[in-house]
């Protein structure tokens, strides 16, 4: 496997929160507010307890091999054959989610900004553009996620706090909001599932190796659902829950809302530059995994050939569903939930299949 | 057909990636112990394969590859001549073989510098015979280029020989040392034993002299052209600080770094660039401060340039850049000693090239380019101030007409209602769509430019503001374009001209027109696709090794002198992206009076 590109924690903490934060931006946090009403930013939470275990799953796993990668380790613990179905079974979900998010990426920018363009149009965009950014490498996508993370920072300062003359802080009462099931459990399982924590598994040997993973991941995550907490928060303070069922986009509309005084109003275009730059960040970095973990499953020295292709399948798979609801439909209840398969149960495979043959060679080396 | 089918493999085959990332500067453990223990120079040199001994003041590249000052340039390609195959004649022997030495028989020199100068038709050489009054006589003769070499220096020259001449007559062989030695005590004298170092001192303004009997020239240092006295900058003009620039003359402008930077360990080695045309190179560093990897390379890749011909700095720069497909320069070039001066303070390399009134300094960032040096001259307030003018004035210029072309076309709402009416009603009369009218003017805004600079004297700079005016209001009075988008065209360009390197704002006015087309294609999303494509291509660039946006991509120690520029004060470290093998300016506070001592000269670097 050709190296892969090394770079700091700091670049892959910023990375990994622009690609987590991803879903802020689209019907997300619409759907948490749905299922947890007034608590959907307390959900946030729960689901940053469920993501931090995932971390510590996968920090498990990796832990004893310092030289390798989740891709690595899976061969290594469930065998040629049946590692390399479970690495297909990892490529299928980066390849979904990339699809996905390219698909509600681009009917979210038919819905606020390009209503005559062809969904085609704006997605040959994003798939181009994640052609782009994994051919030149994760060093590259990492330094330029490093570089423009003020500006996200700075334009969702702008959002938030120029909503404070809307904020109305009985918008979050009750605090429990659908009650405590729905707000730590349904919630919590909605909001968990992170892509990120995977990815993270397969680049690992690009930050300082499964050392710092734990470290870095954690951290990224914290950003990541800071981010939606806040978000989630603002959204309820400035319309109520109920209101918030209703957005299609609760980003969007929330950046209509502003207006403080005659020439500072209606922004919400600006804010298109910062969430189609992250949607991009996320496509890439989920077609580069793709690529990297087909490359390393099936030892090829070199994932680039495979981006292509790959790419070529992402902008297919994008454009099977019909319509926007179908696509959030099949984000909301397929992926997300059979997630936790590649996140959480094929790790946990993994961890003990390879604890079982570290046994194994003890028992047989006494 | 064979090939073809070979080809067509190649093509559809997978092919591994060629790693162009030849050389990245990196930290090594050599250098992370130097720092702990500060004692870099005794690691290095004991450390380094090829380092120049342990006596640091040991010029560098002794024994290093490809440095000193007598490289040997590439193998010639020059064609042999046909008329001498054709007569069957021997082939001329190659000066830089063992058949171009100088001989000890006078008729057989004047011969070979006849034939290699093509006498008596090339008449700017001049080939004077004359005998010393020694004793016995001794028959010399003396070549050099009319208008080179200065004439006043020969005359002294020849007196000195004369009045010299009642030494006793040199032995056998032995009469240019002889003459070195005891007849021309006061200049630079030097012996030559290949005409090939006889041939490129007479190029470049010196006089030969050959004597007969002697296996070697003399060669004198005389050269004496006409050249620019040293004057105030032209393209980098700056209110504050010093008002000299570099000229043509490789040695002044070596001269005028020496002058700030009165150091010691300021070292400046020679290379030969140009296979057919030569021309000297200098490179120039701190010894103590520049990272040793990087000024290898730089010696490294200068040296390995083949090219027949190089005149100037922005030629070498093509020649030794790390990417030349990218927009963005890799080098930045510069006419001011003192911005030389302050980029070998900080560790990086300079280079010069005999004939170019401009310095190239490697490693740079995107940040360095935006830096003028007047802002370290003026207050900290004042130098912050004029960097964020000068970062929001790139901006403009990278972005403005293609923001307005997204906002006019896809997102309206964003305008006042006034504003919008205004610009509606405005519009209402200009047949155009806005493109058009957008791409109309960004043209004649680049024609006035590009005119403004080539019409000679006065003229031109008549023209430049007088043509902008008449253009922009007869324009708009001809319903061609709105009135606002002269202002917004006017306004970008005052911003691009606030760039102070002029490679990057000609990149800025390229990658402008590619905003201009995203923009009115797609709007905001066109944009967005852009910057990705922008950021991600020069986030991946690197200059002699350094990451293009170091330090905030990679994120390395981020210093106050980058984006802002904070006290000198609290400039205590220098730039971390260089690796300098000393990164500290100042350990303590630099304002040693503060505490009531003696000045800040502890722990300096």
């Amino acid at each position: 496997m050709k190296d892969r590109g090394k770079f700091g924690q700091a670049e892959a903490v910023v990375m990994l929160t622009m690609s987590g934060m991803a879903r802020i931006f689209l019907p997300f946090p619409r759907h948490l507010a749905e299922t947890a009403g007034e608590a959907a930013w307390i959900s946030s939470l729960a689901g940053l307890a469920l993501a931090m275990g995932q971390v510590y799953l996968l920090h498990l796993v990796l832990k004893p091999y310092p030289e390798g990668n989740i891709v690595d380790v899976t061969t290594g613990a469930l065998g040629r054959v049946a590692g390399t179905a479970a690495c297909l079974i990892y490529v299928s979900f980066f390849i979904a989610v990339a699809a996905v998010f390219t698909r509600t990426f681009s009917e979210a920018l038919l819905v606020t900004a390009l209503p005559r363009t062809p969904i085609s149009v704006v997605s040959t965009g994003y798939v181009a553009m994640a052609l782009l950014g994994a051919y030149m490498g994760l060093e590259a996508m990492a330094r330029s996620a490093r570089v423009t993370y003020p500006f996200v920072v700075a334009g969702m300062g702008i959002l938030l706090f120029s909503l404070v003359p809307l904020w109305d802080f009985t918008g979050i009462f009750p605090l429990l909001g659908t009650g405590p099931a729905g707000v730590f459990v349904k919630g919590g399982i909605l909001a968990g599932g992170m892509t990120e924590i995977l990815l993270a598994a397969v680049i690992v040997q690009s930050f300082h190796g499964p050392g710092a993973f734990g470290r870095v991941v954690s951290r990224a995550m914290l950003m990541s659902f800071a981010y939606l907490a806040l978000l989630e928060l603002i959204l309820l303070m400035t319309d109520s829950a109920d209101v918030a069922r209703e957005y299609t986009l609760p980003f969007y509309s929330l950046s209509r809302l502003i207006h403080l005084g005659r020439y500072f109003q209606r922004i919400e275009s600006i804010f298109i530059i910062i969430w189609g730059y992250i949607g991009m960040v996320k496509i890439v970095l989920a077609l580069y995994a793709a690529a990297s973990v087909f490359a390393g499953a099936f030892r090829l020295p070199d994932q680039r050939p495979l981006i292509w292709p790959l790419a070529l399948i992402i902008f297919t798979a994008s454009l099977l569903p019909p319509d926007l609801p179908t696509t959030v439909k099949i984000e909301s209840v397929y992926i997300r939930h059979l997630a936790w398969l590649p996140a959480v149960f094929l790790p946990a495979a993994v961890l003990a299949a390879d604890r079982i043959r570290a046994r194994r060679r003890k028992n047989e080396g006494s | 057909m064979k090939n073809i089918l070979k080809n067509l493999v190649k093509i559809i085959s997978y092919q591994p990636n060629p790693d162009r990332e030849s050389f990245v500067l990196r930290e090594n453990e050599y250098d992370r112990k130097a720092m702990q223990s500060g004692k870099k120079d005794e690691g290095r040199d004991s450390g380094r394969p090829g380092a120049s001994g342990g006596n640091g003041d040991q010029p560098p590249g002794a024994d290093d590859p490809g440095s000193g000052p007598a490289v040997q340039p590439g193998v010639s390609r020059r064609r042999p001549l046909r008329k001498a195959a054709k007569a069957g004649q021997k082939k001329d022997p190659d000066p830089e073989d063992g058949e171009g030495r100088v001989s000890s028989r006078l008729d057989r020199n004047r011969k070979k510098i006849e034939e290699i100068y093509g006498l008596p038709a090339n008449r700017d050489i001049v080939l004077r015979e004359f005998t010393l009054g020694t004793d016995p006589p001794l028959k010399a003769f003396m070549v050099y280029i009319d208008g080179l070499a200065d004439r006043a220096t020969q005359v002294r020259l020849l007196q000195d020989l004369m009045i010299f001449a009642g030494v006793p007559g040199p032995g056998a062989g032995k009469s240019a040392s002889l003459i070195m030695k005891k007849m021309l005590p006061g200049s630079q004298v030097k012996l030559a034993e290949t005409f090939e170092e006889v041939v490129y001192a007479v190029n470049y303004g010196d006089t030969a002299f050959f004597f007969d009997g002697s296996g070697s020239a003399l060669v004198v240092e005389t050269k004496g052209w006409d050249k620019r006295a040293v004057g105030r900058p032209e393209t980098e003009q700056t209110v504050t600080g010093p008002q000299e620039a570099f000229v043509e003359n490789l040695r002044s402008n070596t001269a005028l770094i020496r002058r700030i930077v009165r150091s010691e360990k300021l070292y400046t080695e020679f290379f030969q660039v140009g296979t057919r045309i030569k021309s000297d190179a200098a490179v120039m560093y701190l010894k103590d401060l520049a990272n040793p990897d990087l000024v290898a390379e730089v010696k490294r890749r200068i040296s390995g340039v083949k090219a027949d011909f190089v005149t100037d700095v922005g030629m070498l720069e093509q020649y030794i850049e790390d990417n030349p497909y990218n927009l963005n320069p890799q080098t930045m070039i510069t006419e001011k000693p003192d911005r030389v001066a302050a980029a070998l303070a900080e560790g990086r390399v300079a280079v010069l090239l005999s004939g170019s009134p401009f310095s190239l300094v490697v490693p740079v960032s995107m940040y360095t380019q935006l830096h003028t040096g007047e802002e370290t001259y003026l207050r900290w307030q004042y130098g912050t101030f004029l960097r964020l003018i000068r970062n929001f004035s790139f901006y403009l210029a990278l972005l403005l007409p293609g923001i307005y072309l997204s906002v006019s076309l896809y997102h309206q709402e964003m305008v006042p209602t006034e504003l919008l009416l205004a610009i509606a009603g405005n519009r209402e009369r200009v047949p155009f769509p806005t493109i058009i009218e957008m791409l109309l003017m960004e043209f004649s805004f680049e024609l006035v430019r590009e005119a403004g600079l080539r019409i000679p004297g006065i003229i031109g700079s008549t023209i430049g503001i007088v043509g902008a005016l008449i253009l922009g209001q007869a324009a708009v009075q001809a319903n061609i374009v709105s009135p606002i988008l002269v202002v917004l065209v006017a306004v970008t360009g005052l911003a691009s001209f606030s760039i102070p390197s002029f490679s990057l704002a000609f990149s800025v006015r390229i990658y402008r027109f590619f905003y201009i087309l995203m923009g009115a294609l797609l709007g905001f999303y066109g944009i967005t696709i852009g910057l990705f494509m922008q950021i991600l291509l020069t986030a991946n660039l690197k200059s002699f090794g350094m990451p293009y946006l170091a330090p905030s991509g990679p994120r390395t120690h981020p210093g106050l002198d980058v984006i802002y520029r904070l006290p000198l004060f609290l400039q205590r470290r220098r730039p971390d992206p260089l690796n300098p093998l000393d990164d500290v300016r100042a350990s303590g506070d630099p304002r040693g009076w503060v505490d009531g001592k003696e000045g800040g000269h502890e722990g300096q670097g």
